[in-house]
């Protein structure tokens, strides 16, 4: 099986469940994805309406929110429509790492 | 396969059939190790069997004297001692030939294989209309099955084979598997010499290749891959190569000029073959895929060809007669190949595997040619690209990555993100990861989500 190769700034955040981290994580995706807004704020609404996220774009963050901190509120059933719904799934969860 | 050896015994009984780091055993040595391990399986009355052995001078005279006892054989991959119990459930053995110590107790009756080609000389059973033979599937997209031939068919293909008593053909496939056993009939039909590293990584063939005077070597696209890797980590020389052979996969157009240029001496050829319909012959011209010639060339050919739907079908005449514990087969009809196939001009090529299909919120996307792009940007060794599951959309696409040694990861990801941007939304991988290697099942590369 595949190993993943650590990569060290990855690794610093990996697992860690920390509202900052998840806040990076998300900031991060919507730079890389060209989604970042100068008026982001983190009640901004993450689909239509506000940062623009489509279906593909959605499923894209669910899996590194996945990926990095081991679990994600899409795959749990859940459809946060801000940040700060993403970072009370957080809150409310237990760390899987 | 006994009369093969037997045909070059005959001849020049010296001729060294097999070839390893440790020694090598001659046509006259492995047709004698077979005569006794047929006389040995008549003997002790066993209509079928398991082998969980692999080197090449254990498993040849094996596999020779069952096919000249009509006693069906079945070789099994290296595999840890619970997962044989798994196999001999499946496959209904209740005789295991092995020389390992860790299989008794596992509820088959083992016989040691070094005891039957060692054992007493006897008359030589005279040879059975039925002939079976059993290999196992990869397993690449589940459970292994058992694919059922018989050596009359099997032989066919050997028939065409020009002698060649110079060559040495590397063995880069275990003989467990189909493309394994194809080696071993070219081989031995030509006379040639099999030389077998073990194990049978490609640092173990490329250091084979360069030590053991290799001149032709057949092996999946996957392998190759390595193989290059292997050659420009290392910087010990190219191996002289007259003939690079690739099957097994779908094969990458961009390997194929990677090939040509790392071994310019060499002719490169393509081989389509699979368990179930055997061997379809070679394509030579270095280019990606399969001429259109080989499409309807009618019922007096052993091996014809058809596009249905996007999927090639084939009609052969090598071919199984069915699977272990299914219904037969119609063994001369028409077969799905399972490989989702398009015209180009003159050529059929290959866009991955019907079951390798990844649904993306109701798009089909074939993983092939997002491989075919993500491998060809500088820094990327090796690619992966299989369906994810997502609460979102069903599947995305996944890719995963080894990177060139002194590649930058973060460069590396905008990079292929870069040469995807123009795919269609839903075939842009959603997720890309870089790992240490890449997951495969008998050299080649499995294409499912196996996290």
């Amino acid at each position: 099986m595949g190993q993943p190769a650590p990569d060290p700034k990855e690794t610093q955040r990996h697992m860690s469940t920390s509202p900052a981290a998840v806040q990076q994580t998300v900031v991060d995706f919507l730079t890389l994805t060209a989604k970042m807004r100068d008026d982001f704020t983190p009640d901004m609404p993450l689909y239509a309406g506000g940062v623009g996220l489509d279906s593909l774009e959605t499923a894209e963050l669910s899996a590194t929110l996945e990926d990095e901190h081991g679990s994600d509120p899409y795959s749990t059933g859940e459809m946060p429509q801000t940040l700060n719904e993403i970072l009370a799934f957080y809150a409310a969860a237990p760390a899987e790492a | 396969m006994f009369e093969l050896l037997h045909r070059v015994a005959q001849e020049e009984p010296g001729r060294v059939a097999v070839l390893t780091h440790t020694g090598s055993r001659t046509y006259a040595d492995l047709a004698a190790d077979a005569r006794r391990v047929a006389v040995a399986l008549r003997r002790e009355d066993i209509s079928r069997f398991a082998v969980v052995d692999h080197e090449a001078p254990v498993v040849v005279p094996l596999v020779a004297g069952a096919a000249l006892a009509g006693v069906e054989i079945c070789q099994y991959p290296p595999v840890d001692a619970s997962e044989v119990a798994d196999l001999l459930a499946r496959f209904d053995h209740d005789v295991l030939v092995t020389d390992r110590s860790d299989l008794a107790g596992l509820g088959a009756r083992v016989l040691s294989s070094s005891a039957l080609i060692g054992g007493r000389e006897g008359e030589v059973p005279e040879a059975p209309v039925s002939r079976p033979h059993l290999v196992l599937t990869t397993g690449t997209t589940g459970a292994p099955r058992g694919v059922r031939h018989d050596w009359s068919r099997l032989l066919r293909s050997s028939e065409r084979v020009k002698p060649a008593a110079g060559e040495r053909w590397l063995l880069a496939y275990g003989l467990h598997q189909f493309a394994g056993l194809q080696i071993l009939l070219h081989v031995f039909a030509a006379g040639a010499t099999l030389v077998a590293p073990a194990p049978r990584r490609p640092r173990e063939g490329l250091a084979a290749m360069r030590a053991l005077g290799v001149t032709h070597a057949s092996a999946t696209p996957t392998y190759w891959r390595f193989l290059l890797a292997e050659m420009r980590s290392d910087r010990e020389g190219v191996p002289p190569l007259r003939q690079v052979t690739l099957g097994g996969e779908a094969i990458p157009g961009p390997l194929l000029g990677d090939l040509q240029q790392a071994f310019p001496d060499a002719a490169i050829s393509q081989v389509y073959a699979a368990s179930e319909f055997g061997s379809t012959g070679s394509v030579r011209d270095a280019r990606p895929g399969l001429s259109t010639a080989v499409l309807d060339r009618g019922d007096d050919a052993d091996v014809d060809m058809r596009i249905v739907d996007g999927e090639l079908w084939i009609r052969s005449r090598t071919g199984m007669l069915g699977y272990h514990g299914e219904p037969a087969v119609d063994a001369d009809g028409w077969r799905a190949t399972g490989d989702r196939v398009e015209v180009e001009g003159d050529r059929i090529r290959f866009r991955g595997r019907t079951s390798e299909i990844i649904n993306v919120g109701g798009v089909k996307v074939h993983p092939l040619p997002i491989e075919e792009r993500v491998s060809a940007i500088p820094g990327v060794d090796m690619a992966r690209v299989f369906g994810r599951p997502s609460a979102m959309t069903g599947a995305i696409v996944a890719l995963e990555v080894v990177a060139a040694p002194d590649a930058d990861p973060a460069a590396l990801k905008a990079a292929i993100r870069a040469a995807c941007a123009d795919l269609a939304p839903a075939a842009q991988p959603r997720s890309i990861r870089f790992v240490d290697d890449i997951v495969t099942a008998g050299s080649k590369i499995v294409r499912r989500d196996i996290q």
